[in-house]
């Protein structure tokens, strides 16, 4: 479905764009879940095809014209395992973030850069 | 012909030499004395002083090399000397030459002044090393042009054996490499002005500076064979320059003549001119006489 | 047969059983953790085995009962067991050095371990896009998680930036492999065919490569894996760095296939950017662990590029250039980043500690090695080959950049190494290391000093003597123990062994330099024998250097013979590097040598190929060489001699290096350039080049003799003034060879035996004053003929034959010289060497007076004659010198043979005469001669001066002064003031100033790319995101 596709990857830019302005970690983390809400939402968008029913063989789909009947199923497949995946990912960034906190008191971006060059 | 008659004759040869060098040495102190107004020592003034000077009840001497510093310098004359074939087809006055070229002879110049510097550094007065140092840097100079003026005959001559560049000038006065190349000639006589260090270029032994230098702790026998070798030395030089510049010799007074009137040119230059200090001495010659001997050898090789 | 897919099920497993069984006790928990890495390797050995050995067919195991591209598959062939192979070792030996710390851990982190071990194994296995990316995530995760192993603020704030970044780049990773299978309907990597996709298509193809190719940290998007290299624990990030690293490069080779060319080429560029500038940025680095970490990124890059401009070589070439460079990659990265973890110190500046361990010393050093690509090890190889490929593939700049990269790289590495071995620890604090730690370390180093003798007798079938060198330096680091004058008289034994078998194999040329290298090297090693105690680290590095320099003249094809010339440069640089004060020098001499080494790399591969059942000093000198060939491989060895513009090695090496060392320097290795250049020399006589270079080389290796003179003549350190001098005298020798003429030849291969041996004399007649003075400083000497009159005969005996002044051989070097000069019409450099001659009496007079002659000082009242050990081959060199003075067709006739096989002889020897077109020269004469002119005076005056008075110390003709110390009146420093003046400009070192200028620029500049490093986690974001813009902005035009 077009509409959701662009509505993700406008979130997706939303959620870039967050990232990279915002100066408070939370914020950012909660950018970065913005932007993968997005790719999740265009994943499931590109599997999705009009007037089909959902991937699954019941009383509603015949086995025979499965293929014809069902949106393509993968993508629906792909987006669990990536919202898992994100979801893990946001978990330890946030985690990360309470440590941080914990030795500066600071949820700054500006003040973790003692490393570089 | 045997080694013998060879040696006899080398001794003939150099005893010859060393006589009318220390002569020449004579003479030109008597022409520096009326140039300065005064009346000067005899003509045989050189020999009085060797024979004094051996006479002396003393020798110090300052160590093994400080012993044979004189000895280098002697041997250095001497060999300087018999490498150089003196009289154009004569046997007796041909000494050694069979034993090397022309380069034989630039590089035995230098055996003298080394072991000479060697010993002289061994007497151990500030003074000697100072000469020495002058001495070999003037030395580097003027050796430039003079290189240079003798690469240019052998490009001439296509050879660097003497005695072939002395049989190349016969016949006609024209054909003296003075004629043939004039440049080479002037760039080898300047830097001849260095070699023999009268003044501008006297910076070695300089005497109000450095009273003369390198030999300052010298005495008795050790000084009298530097003496009886400065006659020699300079008797060898002066055939060199005659061989390759003048024309060489057919005869002994032919080459009393060429050589006393080339020592000449040094001898009034040295009277005529005050003492360079030593940087300028070293960059005159590194100037204009090595610009004409550059002449000289494009003059012979590309024109 | 163990199928592959258990690695996955079984870490899985136990993965999750793990904090149960920990329940027992950590002592279970940790068996089965290892257990468990043990049998991952295991099975990847297995497999490798049975692949490579038994050659089975790659194995492809399908899941869920589906065959692929219905299901997921994974694939298990030789590429896949050879990463795997190396990771899980890696991962494994990593384990076991974080021993300590895993077992005082949570449970979660061995957990962690596992998974990311799992997910390794499973990201090189799979043949799904998708699963790519789930493993990718599962590694990802994992790390993230292990980073945390150490908490502190650094490794905390370096981990989220690694997380943000990672984040974003998985997002878009994600992105192109959703929009591949939207326009393939495929996620398998053998179904996918990208060829015929539209452009929204490419610009899937784009992200997905993209999000692989950022995730192996190109140039500048890889701040977040600086950070991460330095704040992490090294245990971590060694598997970071290594296993994940070569786990995504394969991911990226397996996607490859799908990328279309354009793009491929242009991230083989990226990479080859990253590579250089990394190196560049290296140079700047402080902190040991960023430095690693951007030799890492740079290593990345290398390979990228590597694997992506060798597409389309042959099999046997991509395997040893890709594999070549990633086992040395993760060996030796991996292998280091534990050391830093051992040394604990961040700063380069203060691993001087590591003194305090030299067997972790040894370790960092072989590693280093390695990782600068020197030989044997792999990384040597691989750059070899992918230079001969680039070029031949006429890919030059690229080639060109990748040795400059190289360089850099080299350079950093060697500062530190350097600073390793010869900076002070002040602190004195003590390496506190455990054999867990230390264990994985030596089993790397092991590992990759296996691996050489696999490529050399697999890949390439080299002849094993050309591993001799490396054997004697391993014999006798084992025979360490025992005392010094032993190996010594066992390293004679050997060098005597080795002239035995190499003499049957020798002829002409190779026969004289075998006698300068072995009898030279030989003779010159009895003044070691001087050195007491262990004298570890000495004699293995002697002999290496003298049987690599032997095994140059037997060595088959280019291969062999740059191999023992790398050999010859490693043996060397570590001799320099024995000096007290040889940090920088050493150094300078090695990025010289290595700059040369890789000029030689070039040359040779620009060169037509040669038969390799000939010795490439003789096949070289039949082939034509292109001119460009010819430019570098000169320019290669005039670096190694030291000529003019590149010689400023030379004074600090030879001066800083241990005195019998310069001895050996001077006498024979200053000779490996000379007979590079002559054979180069011989091959431009039959094979004219179409510009006469060797005319300008000629005036190169003139002004390098007047220079050196000049600079020379300015020394007060003794062996800064007798290495100026070598690069004069080289200088004659370098200019005789340009020539091509016959009497050119001859004179320098005349002009290099004289060098030999009169270099040899003074240099170890200078060694025992030393020895007894404890000064190199001449100006603190003097007078010392009197105590050490041996030493001063030497020295007197070396000078007049370095001048030139008859009648010793010296002069008949001279005359060679001027006479192959003019006869060449060479005229004005005839004339420089004249003037260059003539200067070098004045640094030969101020050498021997300063220290032999005027006054002696009251502190060296006491000081003995030097050490029987170097009077003896002094008095060797002085009988072979008097003996080729005398008799000089011993001499003259043999070279006249040798120059005659390539050349028509121009000279007539006659008894002792030898005739030229110019002049003659009669040695023997000469010699009598001046033995006659000699005796006359010296009689004369003994007879006159029946006995000497003999007076003490200042009793001389002062004028109204009375001297009073030595000082005062020994002449001797700043000896040559006014020379100075004559001279002004020409007598300063403006070359060095020249060469401080490229330094000084090459660090700037290094340091102005790092500032893209902010340490903003959201700048590297933006850096990602605008690097890719950048690339399809690039990609479009």
């Amino acid at each position: 479905m077009i509409f959701s596709l662009i509505l993700g990857f406008i979130l997706l830019i939303l959620g870039i764009s967050m990232m990279l302005t915002r100066n408070n970690l939370i914020k950012i983390v909660i950018g970065f879940s913005i932007m993968d809400t997005g790719i999740h939402l265009i994943i499931v968008s590109i599997g999705y095809i009009r007037n089909r029913t959902a991937p699954i063989i019941d009383a509603a789909v015949n086995i025979k014209d499965a293929t014809s009947q069902v949106v393509d199923p993968i993508p629906s497949a792909l987006v669990l395992t990536a919202i898992v995946i994100g979801l893990a990912v946001t978990a330890v960034m946030l985690s990360f973030i309470v440590e941080m906190y914990k030795k500066t008191k600071s949820l700054s971006i500006d003040d973790y850069q003692e490393l570089k060059w | 012909m045997d080694i013998w008659t060879k040696i006899f004759y080398a001794v003939i040869s150099v005893v010859i030499a060393t006589i009318y060098g220390l002569a020449l040495g004579g003479v030109v102190r008597k022409i520096y004395a009326r140039v300065h107004g005064r009346y000067g020592p005899p003509v045989w003034q050189p020999f009085i002083d060797i024979i004094k000077t051996h006479a002396k009840r003393v020798a110090v001497s300052h160590g093994i090399m400080f012993y044979l510093g004189p000895v280098f310098r002697f041997a250095g004359g001497l060999g300087t000397y018999l490498f150089i074939p003196v009289i154009f087809g004569s046997a007796v006055f041909a000494n050694f030459s069979m034993a090397g070229d022309l380069l034989l002879v630039m590089y035995f110049i230098f055996f003298g002044q080394l072991g000479m510097a060697l010993g002289a550094g061994e007497g151990g007065h500030p003074y000697s090393p100072l000469g020495i140092a002058r001495g070999l840097s003037q030395m580097t100079t003027f050796e430039v042009p003079f290189a240079l003026s003798v690469i240019a005959l052998a490009i001439q001559y296509h050879t660097l054996n003497i005695t072939a560049i002395v049989a190349a000038q016969q016949g006609s006065i024209l054909n003296w490499t003075l004629f043939t190349n004039p440049f080479a000639v002037v760039a080898a006589m300047i830097s001849m002005l260095g070699m023999n260090m009268h003044s501008p270029f006297s910076i070695v032994l300089a005497p109000q500076e450095i009273p003369i230098g390198p030999p300052i702790e010298m005495n008795s026998s050790f000084l009298a064979t530097l003496q009886t070798n400065r006659g020699l030395f300079v008797a060898a030089k002066l055939i060199l320059f005659m061989n390759l510049y003048f024309g060489g010799a057919t005869n002994l007074v032919v080459m009393i003549v060429k050589t006393f009137l080339i020592y000449m040119f040094s001898v009034f230059v040295g009277a005529a001119f005050p003492r360079f200090r030593p940087e300028q001495a070293m960059r005159f010659f590194l100037k204009w006489p090595t610009i004409i001997g550059i002449i000289s050898i494009i003059f012979v090789a590309y024109l | 047969m163990v199928n592959p897919i258990y690695i996955i099920i079984l870490s899985l497993i136990t993965g999750f059983l793990l904090s149960i069984f920990d329940k027992i006790g950590r002592k279970l928990s940790m068996t089965i953790f290892y257990g468990v890495l043990s049998f991952n390797l295991f099975v990847m050995a297995i497999w490798f085995y049975r692949l490579l050995v038994v050659d089975v067919t790659p194995l492809l195991i399908n899941t869920a009962g589906f065959v692929a591209p219905i299901s997921i598959n994974l694939r298990m062939g030789l590429q896949e067991a050879f990463i795997l192979l190396f990771s899980n070792f890696i991962a494994l030996f990593a384990a076991i050095y974080l021993f300590k710390k895993f077992k005082k851990a949570k449970i979660s982190s061995l957990v962690l371990y596992l998974i990311l071990s799992m997910g390794v194994n499973g990201l090189v296995m799979t043949r799904d896009l998708f699963n790519i990316f789930v493993f990718l995530e599962i590694v990802s995760i994992s790390t993230f998680a292990l980073i945390t192993l150490e908490k502190n603020l650094k490794s905390l704030s370096a981990g989220f930036k690694y997380m943000l970044a990672g984040g974003v780049v998985s997002t878009f990773f994600l992105l192109g492999v959703i929009f591949v299978y939207y326009f393939s309907g495929n996620l398998n990597l053998d179904f996918i065919n990208t060829g015929t996709f539209n452009n929204l298509g490419m610009i899937a193809v784009f992200m997905m490569s993209l999000g692989i190719f950022i995730e192996l940290k190109p140039f500048p998007a890889n701040g977040w894996a600086l950070d991460v290299y330095e704040a992490t624990d090294s245990g971590i990030v060694s598997v970071i760095a290594v296993v994940n690293s070569a786990a995504i490069f394969y991911v990226f080779y397996k996607i490859m296939p799908m990328i279309p060319n354009n793009l491929l080429q242009l991230l083989g560029y990226a990479g080859l950017l990253t590579f250089v500038l990394s190196s560049l940025m290296g140079l700047k680095q402080e902190n040991a662990k960023r430095l690693l970490g951007y030799s890492s990124i740079g290593q990345m890059g290398l390979l990228i590029s590597a694997v992506v401009f060798t597409t389309n070589a042959p099999e046997f070439i991509s395997i040893l250039i890709v594999g070549g460079f990633l086992v040395n990659h993760l060996l030796a990265k991996a292998g280091l980043f534990w050391i830093t973890g051992i040394v604990k110190k961040e700063k380069i500046a203060d691993w001087g500690v590591l003194n305090h361990s030299k067997p972790l010393l040894i370790l960092f050093g072989l590693l280093l090695f390695a990782l600068a690509s020197l030989p044997p090890f792999p990384g040597f190889w691989a750059k070899w080959e992918f230079i001969r490929w680039l070029i031949m593939e006429k890919m030059t700049v690229v080639a060109v950049l990748v040795l400059i990269g190289s360089l850099c790289e080299i350079a950093f590495l060697f500062r530190w190494f350097n600073l390793a071995v010869k900076k002070e620890d002040l602190q004195e604090s003590q390496i506190e290391t455990s054999h867990s730690m230390n264990l994985p370390v030596a089993f790397l180093a092991g590992v990759l000093a296996v691996i050489p003798v696999i490529i050399m007798k697999y890949f390439y079938q080299i002849d094993l003597i050309h591993l001799a060198p490396v054997i004697a330096l391993i014999v006798i680091f084992i025979i360490e123990i025992i005392p010094s004058k032993i190996k010594g008289i066992l390293s004679l034994i050997t060098l005597g062994t080795y002239g035995y078998y190499l003499y049957p194999l020798l002829s002409g040329l190779q026969l004289f330099f075998a006698v300068i290298f072995i009898i030279g090297g030989g003779i010159i090693l009895i003044s070691t024998f001087n050195r007491k105690g262990l004298n570890q680290n000495f004699y293995g590095l002697l002999l290496m250097m003298i049987l690599s320099l032997g095994n140059l003249l037997i060595a088959k094809g280019y291969l062999e013979f740059f191999l023992n010339w790398e050999f010859m440069t490693i043996s060397s640089y570590l001799l320099f590097l024995r000096g007290k004060n040889a940090r920088n020098s050493s150094f300078v001499y090695l990025i010289f040598s290595i700059a040369g080494a890789y000029l030689l790399m070039l040359g040779f591969a620009f060169a037509p190929a040669v038969s390799s059942d000939m010795v490439l000093l003789k096949s070289i000198t039949q082939i034509q060489l292109p001119l460009v060939s010819i430019i570098l491989m000169s320019l290669g060895f005039l670096i190694k001699s030291g000529s003019l513009g590149v010689h400023i090695w030379v004074p600090d090496a030879y001066a800083e290096a241990e005195d019998d060392v310069t001895a050996l320097i001077a006498g024979i290795l200053s000779k490996v350039g000379i007979l590079g250049f002559f054979v180069l020399a011989v091959s431009a006589i039959s094979h004219k080049p179409d510009i006469d270079i060797f005319y300008w080389i000629g005036w190169i290796g003139v002004l390098s003799t007047i220079i050196g003179a000049f600079l020379a003549v300015f020394q007060e350190d003794m062996k800064r003034l007798l290495a100026y001098s070598s690069m004069s005298q080289i200088g004659y020798i370098v200019a005789s060879v340009a020539m091509l003429s016959h009497l050119g030849l001859v004179t320098a291969l005349y002009l290099s035996f004289n060098h030999l041996l009169f270099k040899g004399l003074i240099f170890l007649a200078i060694a025992g004053v030393i020895y007894r003075t404890k000064t190199r400083n001449m100006y603190e000497m003097g007078g010392l003929i009197k105590k050490m009159p041996i030493s001063y005969i030497s020295v007197l005996i070396g000078i007049i034959a370095v001048s030139g002044v008859p009648p010793l051989s010296g002069f008949g070097s001279k005359w060679l010289l001027y006479s192959a000069f003019i006869e060449k019409g060479w005229y004005l450099q005839s004339g420089v060497l004249f003037f260059a001659s003539a200067v070098s009496f004045l640094y030969l007079y101020r050498l021997i007076h300063s220290v032999f002659l005027g006054q002696l000082k009251y502190e060296h009242q006491n000081v003995k004659e030097a050490p029987i050990w170097f009077i003896l081959p002094q008095l060797i060199f002085i009988i072979a010198l008097m003996t080729i003075s005398t008799f000089p067709n011993l001499i003259i006739q043999p070279l006249n043979a040798i120059v005659g096989n390539y050349i028509d002889s121009s000279i007539v020897i006659d008894g002792y005469k030898v005739t030229s077109s110019l002049g003659y020269w009669n040695g023997n004469q000469v010699m009598m001669v001046t033995m006659g002119v000699f005796m006359v005076p010296l009689l004369l005056l003994l007879l006159l001066i029946g006995k000497t008075q003999k007076v003490k110390q200042f009793n001389i003709v002062f004028a109204a002064e009375r001297p009073e110390s030595p000082q005062t009146t020994h002449v001797a420093h700043n000896m040559y003031a006014h020379y100075k003046k004559v001279l002004g400009g020409w007598g300063k070192p403006r070359i060095l100033s020249f060469w401080n200028g490229v330094a000084e620029w090459t660090h700037s500049l290094g340091n102005l790319f790092r500032q893209f490093y902010t340490g903003n986690g959201q700048t590297y974001i933006l850096h990602i995101i605008l690097y890719m813009v950048v690339l399809y902005i690039i990609l479009g035009v």
